[in-house]
Protein backbone atom coordinates (compact mmCIF):
# COMPACT_ATOMS: atom_id res chain seq x y z
CA UNK A 1 0.00 0.00 0.00
CA UNK A 2 1.41 3.66 -0.78
CA UNK A 3 2.42 5.56 2.32
CA UNK A 4 5.16 8.05 3.05
CA UNK A 5 8.59 6.50 4.78
CA UNK A 6 8.41 9.87 6.78
CA UNK A 7 6.94 12.89 6.66
CA UNK A 8 8.08 16.77 7.87
CA UNK A 9 5.33 16.83 10.05
CA UNK A 10 2.92 14.16 11.18
CA UNK A 11 -0.29 15.97 11.53
CA UNK A 12 -1.72 18.32 8.71
CA UNK A 13 -4.23 20.61 8.10
CA UNK A 14 -7.02 19.30 5.73
CA UNK A 15 -6.29 19.90 2.20
CA UNK A 16 -8.17 22.41 0.17
CA UNK A 17 -11.22 21.23 -1.70
CA UNK A 18 -11.77 23.74 -4.36
CA UNK A 19 -10.64 24.62 -7.74
CA UNK A 20 -9.54 22.42 -10.71
CA UNK A 21 -6.60 20.11 -10.91
CA UNK A 22 -3.90 22.38 -12.81
CA UNK A 23 -1.74 19.59 -14.03
CA UNK A 24 -2.15 15.69 -15.06
CA UNK A 25 -5.15 16.30 -16.30
CA UNK A 26 -3.65 14.44 -19.88
CA UNK A 27 -2.84 10.96 -20.53
CA UNK A 28 0.76 10.75 -20.34
CA UNK A 29 2.34 7.12 -20.25
CA UNK A 30 -0.34 5.22 -21.40
CA UNK A 31 -3.12 4.39 -23.55
CA UNK A 32 -6.44 5.03 -21.76
CA UNK A 33 -6.93 6.69 -18.64
CA UNK A 34 -9.54 7.03 -15.87
CA UNK A 35 -9.87 10.95 -15.11
CA UNK A 36 -11.94 12.23 -11.87
CA UNK A 37 -15.14 14.50 -12.66
CA UNK A 38 -15.10 15.37 -9.06
CA UNK A 39 -13.15 16.59 -5.90
CA UNK A 40 -12.40 13.92 -3.06
CA UNK A 41 -9.85 12.47 -0.42
CA UNK A 42 -8.44 9.41 -2.10
CA UNK A 43 -7.22 6.80 0.43
CA UNK A 44 -4.19 4.79 -0.06
CA UNK A 45 -6.82 1.63 0.66
CA UNK A 46 -8.82 3.18 -2.43
CA UNK A 47 -5.82 3.47 -4.91
CA UNK A 48 -5.17 0.07 -4.31
CA UNK A 49 -8.69 -1.71 -4.15
CA UNK A 50 -8.97 -0.11 -7.66
CA UNK A 51 -4.97 -1.00 -8.53
CA UNK A 52 -6.37 -4.55 -7.48
CA UNK A 53 -9.46 -4.76 -9.39
CA UNK A 54 -7.98 -3.65 -12.85
CA UNK A 55 -4.59 -6.01 -12.48
CA UNK A 56 -7.18 -8.73 -11.53
CA UNK A 57 -9.44 -8.26 -14.73
CA UNK A 58 -6.60 -7.86 -17.47
CA UNK A 59 -5.00 -10.57 -15.54
CA UNK A 60 -1.06 -10.54 -17.12
CA UNK A 61 -2.30 -8.25 -20.54
CA UNK A 62 -1.29 -4.72 -20.07
CA UNK A 63 0.21 -2.06 -17.73
CA UNK A 64 -0.98 -0.16 -15.15
CA UNK A 65 0.28 3.02 -13.92
CA UNK A 66 -1.22 5.50 -10.63
CA UNK A 67 -0.53 9.04 -11.36
CA UNK A 68 -1.84 10.01 -7.70
CA UNK A 69 -0.18 9.63 -4.18
CA UNK A 70 -1.45 9.51 -1.25
CA UNK A 71 0.62 11.83 0.93
CA UNK A 72 -1.84 14.04 2.96
CA UNK A 73 -2.28 12.58 6.32
CA UNK A 74 -5.78 12.88 8.13
CA UNK A 75 -6.73 12.31 11.61
CA UNK A 76 -9.69 11.29 13.73
CA UNK A 77 -10.31 11.76 17.55
CA UNK A 78 -11.44 8.77 19.01
CA UNK A 79 -14.80 7.84 19.40
CA UNK A 80 -16.32 9.12 22.60
CA UNK A 81 -13.60 11.82 23.68
CA UNK A 82 -14.10 15.32 24.87
CA UNK A 83 -13.40 18.15 22.86
CA UNK A 84 -10.15 19.54 23.41
CA UNK A 85 -6.73 17.66 24.67
CA UNK A 86 -5.09 18.29 20.99
CA UNK A 87 -5.29 16.95 17.49
CA UNK A 88 -6.53 13.50 16.83
CA UNK A 89 -4.00 10.85 15.70
CA UNK A 90 -3.47 10.22 12.11
CA UNK A 91 -6.21 8.02 10.78
CA UNK A 92 -5.71 8.08 6.99
CA UNK A 93 -3.17 8.92 3.97
CA UNK A 94 -5.23 10.65 1.56
CA UNK A 95 -4.50 12.10 -1.95
CA UNK A 96 -6.18 15.15 -2.71
CA UNK A 97 -7.88 14.60 -5.94
CA UNK A 98 -9.49 17.59 -8.10
CA UNK A 99 -11.49 17.91 -10.66
CA UNK A 100 -9.93 16.88 -14.27
CA UNK A 101 -6.74 14.82 -12.71
CA UNK A 102 -5.64 11.46 -14.42
CA UNK A 103 -5.39 9.13 -11.90
CA UNK A 104 -5.07 6.07 -13.81
CA UNK A 105 -3.59 5.00 -16.89
CA UNK A 106 -3.21 1.67 -18.54
CA UNK A 107 -1.76 0.12 -21.71
CA UNK A 108 -1.32 -3.04 -24.05
CA UNK A 109 -4.97 -3.91 -23.74
CA UNK A 110 -7.75 -3.15 -26.04
CA UNK A 111 -10.05 -0.86 -25.33
CA UNK A 112 -12.80 -3.32 -24.08
CA UNK A 113 -10.87 -4.54 -21.81
CA UNK A 114 -9.47 -1.83 -20.67
CA UNK A 115 -12.81 0.16 -20.21
CA UNK A 116 -14.10 -2.56 -18.17
CA UNK A 117 -11.38 -2.53 -15.91
CA UNK A 118 -11.72 0.92 -15.51
CA UNK A 119 -15.36 0.37 -14.45
CA UNK A 120 -14.47 -2.30 -11.83
CA UNK A 121 -11.65 0.52 -10.21
CA UNK A 122 -14.07 3.44 -10.43
CA UNK A 123 -16.60 1.23 -8.05
CA UNK A 124 -13.91 1.33 -5.42
CA UNK A 125 -13.58 5.14 -5.70
CA UNK A 126 -15.01 7.75 -4.03
CA UNK A 127 -15.87 10.27 -6.54
CA UNK A 128 -17.62 10.10 -10.52
CA UNK A 129 -15.02 8.93 -12.64
CA UNK A 130 -14.92 8.56 -16.62
CA UNK A 131 -13.36 6.63 -19.05
CA UNK A 132 -10.76 8.30 -21.72
CA UNK A 133 -9.02 7.54 -24.60
CA UNK A 134 -5.41 9.07 -25.50
CA UNK A 135 -6.69 10.51 -28.93
CA UNK A 136 -9.57 11.94 -27.44
CA UNK A 137 -12.28 9.79 -29.00
CA UNK A 138 -13.79 9.33 -26.02
CA UNK A 139 -14.97 12.83 -23.81
CA UNK B 1 -2.16 16.58 -44.83
CA UNK B 2 -1.77 19.42 -46.95
CA UNK B 3 -5.88 20.89 -46.71
CA UNK B 4 -5.80 24.36 -45.56
CA UNK B 5 -8.74 24.97 -43.10
CA UNK B 6 -10.39 28.68 -43.27
CA UNK B 7 -11.21 30.25 -40.15
CA UNK B 8 -12.51 33.88 -40.24
CA UNK B 9 -10.81 36.04 -37.25
CA UNK B 10 -12.24 38.93 -35.69
CA UNK B 11 -9.74 41.58 -34.14
CA UNK B 12 -9.41 41.94 -30.63
CA UNK B 13 -9.59 44.99 -28.96
CA UNK B 14 -10.44 44.53 -25.49
CA UNK B 15 -8.10 42.03 -23.41
CA UNK B 16 -7.93 40.65 -19.61
CA UNK B 17 -10.13 37.81 -18.19
CA UNK B 18 -13.21 39.70 -18.35
CA UNK B 19 -12.97 40.52 -22.03
CA UNK B 20 -11.87 36.58 -22.64
CA UNK B 21 -14.79 35.21 -20.63
CA UNK B 22 -17.37 37.73 -22.92
CA UNK B 23 -16.24 36.26 -25.81
CA UNK B 24 -16.59 32.51 -24.69
CA UNK B 25 -19.79 33.35 -23.71
CA UNK B 26 -20.48 34.64 -27.11
CA UNK B 27 -19.04 31.26 -28.54
CA UNK B 28 -15.94 33.03 -29.56
CA UNK B 29 -11.80 31.10 -28.96
CA UNK B 30 -9.64 33.71 -27.88
CA UNK B 31 -6.08 33.87 -29.90
CA UNK B 32 -3.11 34.88 -30.68
CA UNK B 33 -0.89 34.82 -34.12
CA UNK B 34 2.66 35.78 -33.60
CA UNK B 35 6.26 33.96 -35.27
CA UNK B 36 8.69 35.44 -37.74
CA UNK B 37 9.43 38.73 -35.45
CA UNK B 38 6.19 40.09 -36.45
CA UNK B 39 4.19 41.64 -33.38
CA UNK B 40 1.70 39.80 -32.13
CA UNK B 41 -2.21 39.98 -33.01
CA UNK B 42 -4.85 38.98 -30.94
CA UNK B 43 -7.65 37.63 -32.62
CA UNK B 44 -11.33 36.10 -31.28
CA UNK B 45 -12.48 32.73 -33.63
CA UNK B 46 -15.13 30.75 -33.73
CA UNK B 47 -15.67 28.48 -31.21
CA UNK B 48 -17.19 25.79 -33.19
CA UNK B 49 -14.95 25.91 -35.97
CA UNK B 50 -11.82 25.41 -34.35
CA UNK B 51 -12.72 23.34 -31.97
CA UNK B 52 -13.78 20.78 -35.35
CA UNK B 53 -10.52 22.30 -37.03
CA UNK B 54 -7.72 20.94 -34.11
CA UNK B 55 -9.98 17.82 -33.77
CA UNK B 56 -7.19 16.83 -36.89
CA UNK B 57 -3.07 16.71 -35.53
CA UNK B 58 -1.42 19.50 -36.60
CA UNK B 59 -4.05 21.31 -38.62
CA UNK B 60 -2.75 24.28 -40.73
CA UNK B 61 -5.16 26.85 -40.70
CA UNK B 62 -5.90 29.92 -42.81
CA UNK B 63 -6.78 32.64 -41.05
CA UNK B 64 -8.80 35.42 -42.88
CA UNK B 65 -8.42 38.49 -40.63
CA UNK B 66 -9.85 41.51 -42.84
CA UNK B 67 -9.55 40.55 -46.19
CA UNK B 68 -5.63 39.26 -45.38
CA UNK B 69 -5.13 35.48 -45.53
CA UNK B 70 -2.73 34.05 -43.29
CA UNK B 71 -1.36 30.14 -42.94
CA UNK B 72 -0.67 29.44 -38.92
CA UNK B 73 -0.26 26.12 -37.11
CA UNK B 74 -1.75 25.38 -33.57
CA UNK B 75 1.45 25.72 -31.30
CA UNK B 76 -0.20 25.51 -27.55
CA UNK B 77 -4.49 24.73 -26.91
CA UNK B 78 -5.14 25.53 -23.48
CA UNK B 79 -8.65 23.11 -22.89
CA UNK B 80 -10.63 22.90 -19.90
CA UNK B 81 -9.58 19.87 -18.43
CA UNK B 82 -13.15 18.79 -17.81
CA UNK B 83 -15.77 20.39 -20.42
CA UNK B 84 -14.82 19.77 -24.26
CA UNK B 85 -14.34 23.63 -24.39
CA UNK B 86 -11.03 25.03 -26.15
CA UNK B 87 -10.29 28.03 -23.73
CA UNK B 88 -7.02 30.04 -26.09
CA UNK B 89 -5.52 28.86 -29.02
CA UNK B 90 -1.52 30.41 -29.33
CA UNK B 91 -0.86 30.50 -33.72
CA UNK B 92 2.39 30.65 -35.27
CA UNK B 93 3.11 31.77 -38.68
CA UNK B 94 4.32 30.07 -41.35
CA UNK B 95 5.08 29.95 -45.05
CA UNK B 96 4.65 27.93 -47.66
CA UNK B 97 7.53 26.17 -48.70
CA UNK B 98 9.10 26.73 -44.60
CA UNK B 99 10.33 23.67 -43.14
CA UNK B 100 8.77 23.21 -39.30
CA UNK B 101 9.31 21.05 -36.24
CA UNK B 102 6.25 19.38 -35.34
CA UNK B 103 5.35 16.63 -33.04
CA UNK B 104 3.61 13.38 -35.02
CA UNK B 105 1.59 11.02 -33.11
CA UNK B 106 2.69 7.40 -33.23
CA UNK B 107 0.21 4.46 -34.24
CA UNK B 108 1.27 0.93 -33.38
CA UNK B 109 -0.31 -2.04 -35.80
CA UNK B 110 0.36 -5.77 -35.73
CA UNK B 111 0.47 -7.99 -33.12
CA UNK B 112 3.10 -8.74 -31.16
CA UNK B 113 4.31 -12.21 -30.53
CA UNK B 114 2.79 -14.37 -27.95
CA UNK B 115 3.00 -13.96 -23.89
CA UNK B 116 4.15 -9.94 -24.63
CA UNK B 117 3.11 -6.60 -23.72
CA UNK B 118 3.70 -3.71 -26.23
CA UNK B 119 4.81 -0.72 -24.79
CA UNK B 120 4.66 3.00 -26.53
CA UNK B 121 7.46 4.99 -24.54
CA UNK B 122 6.84 7.92 -27.01
CA UNK B 123 3.36 8.36 -28.34
CA UNK B 124 4.78 11.03 -30.29
CA UNK B 125 7.66 12.20 -32.02
CA UNK B 126 9.22 15.29 -33.48
CA UNK B 127 10.00 15.92 -36.88
CA UNK B 128 10.88 18.59 -39.10
CA UNK B 129 8.98 18.66 -42.12
CA UNK B 130 7.25 21.11 -44.74
CA UNK B 131 4.67 23.30 -43.38
CA UNK B 132 2.18 22.56 -46.04
CA UNK B 133 2.63 18.76 -46.31
CA UNK B 134 2.92 18.02 -42.57
CA UNK B 135 2.63 14.22 -41.98
CA UNK B 136 -0.41 12.95 -40.23
CA UNK B 137 0.99 9.78 -38.11
CA UNK B 138 3.65 7.42 -38.04
CA UNK B 139 3.27 3.75 -38.17
CA UNK B 140 4.93 1.56 -36.40
CA UNK B 141 4.76 -2.06 -37.08
CA UNK B 142 5.19 -4.88 -34.30
CA UNK B 143 4.10 -8.08 -36.17
CA UNK B 144 5.58 -11.31 -34.42
CA UNK B 145 8.26 -9.23 -32.45
CA UNK B 146 9.27 -10.90 -29.40
CA UNK B 147 9.96 -9.88 -26.24
CA UNK B 148 12.91 -7.36 -25.22
CA UNK B 149 12.97 -5.82 -28.81
CA UNK B 150 13.46 -2.31 -29.04
CA UNK B 151 12.30 0.10 -31.50
CA UNK B 152 14.20 3.53 -31.79
CA UNK B 153 13.26 6.69 -33.16
CA UNK B 154 16.17 6.04 -35.78
CA UNK B 155 14.28 3.07 -36.64
CA UNK B 156 11.09 4.20 -37.31
CA UNK B 157 10.12 4.72 -41.26
CA UNK B 158 8.79 8.31 -41.64
CA UNK B 159 7.26 9.82 -44.23
CA UNK B 160 8.43 10.79 -47.48
CA UNK B 161 9.63 14.45 -46.56
CA UNK B 162 10.34 14.52 -42.99
CA UNK B 163 13.28 14.40 -40.91
CA UNK B 164 13.75 12.94 -37.42
CA UNK B 165 14.08 16.48 -34.88
CA UNK B 166 14.95 14.09 -32.05
CA UNK B 167 17.61 11.76 -30.78
CA UNK B 168 18.04 8.32 -33.26
CA UNK B 169 18.38 6.38 -29.89
CA UNK B 170 15.07 7.35 -28.11
CA UNK B 171 12.57 4.68 -27.51
CA UNK B 172 9.65 4.70 -29.25
CA UNK B 173 8.45 0.89 -28.85
CA UNK B 174 9.34 -1.45 -26.17
CA UNK B 175 8.50 -5.19 -26.86
CA UNK B 176 8.47 -6.67 -23.00
CA UNK B 177 7.06 -10.22 -21.61
CA UNK B 178 4.32 -10.74 -19.87
CA UNK B 179 4.34 -10.80 -15.68
CA UNK B 180 4.24 -15.10 -15.30
CA UNK B 181 0.26 -16.11 -13.94
CA UNK B 182 2.41 -16.94 -10.57
CA UNK B 183 4.28 -13.94 -10.25
CA UNK B 184 0.97 -11.87 -10.54
CA UNK B 185 -1.26 -14.23 -8.69
CA UNK B 186 1.29 -13.52 -5.97
CA UNK B 187 1.62 -10.42 -6.49
CA UNK B 188 -2.07 -9.43 -5.78
CA UNK B 189 -2.47 -12.25 -2.92
CA UNK B 190 0.56 -10.49 -1.25
CA UNK B 191 -1.15 -6.64 -1.72
CA UNK B 192 -4.81 -8.41 -0.68
CA UNK B 193 -2.79 -9.75 2.72
CA UNK B 194 -1.02 -6.81 3.85
CA UNK B 195 -3.79 -4.39 3.62
CA UNK B 196 -4.59 -4.70 7.39
CA UNK B 197 -2.05 -2.26 8.70
CA UNK B 198 0.37 0.05 7.39
CA UNK B 199 2.31 1.31 9.22
CA UNK B 200 2.50 5.03 10.37
CA UNK B 201 5.32 7.51 8.48
CA UNK B 202 7.65 9.15 10.79
CA UNK B 203 8.10 12.38 11.30
CA UNK B 204 11.38 14.10 10.26
CA UNK B 205 13.87 15.52 12.93
CA UNK B 206 14.19 19.65 13.83
CA UNK B 207 17.83 19.03 12.66
CA UNK B 208 17.34 17.61 9.05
Amino acid sequence: MLIPRRVKHRKQHHPGRSGMSKGGNAISFGEFGLQALEPAYVTNRQIEAARIAMTRYMKRGGKVWINIYPDRPLTKKPAETRMGSGKGSPEWWVANVKPGRMLFEVSGVSEETAREAMRLAMHKLPMKCRFVAREGGDI
Amino acid sequence: MSDEILIKAEARTEFGKGAARRARRAGKVPAVIYGHGAEPIHVSLPGHDAMMALKQANALLTIELDGTKQLALAKDVQRDPIKPVIEHIDLVTVKRGEKVVVDIPVHVEGQAGPDTIVQLDAPTLSVEAEATHLPESITVSVEGLAAGTQITAGEVTLPQGSALAVDADLLVVNVTAQISAEALEADLAESEGGAEEAPAAEEASESE
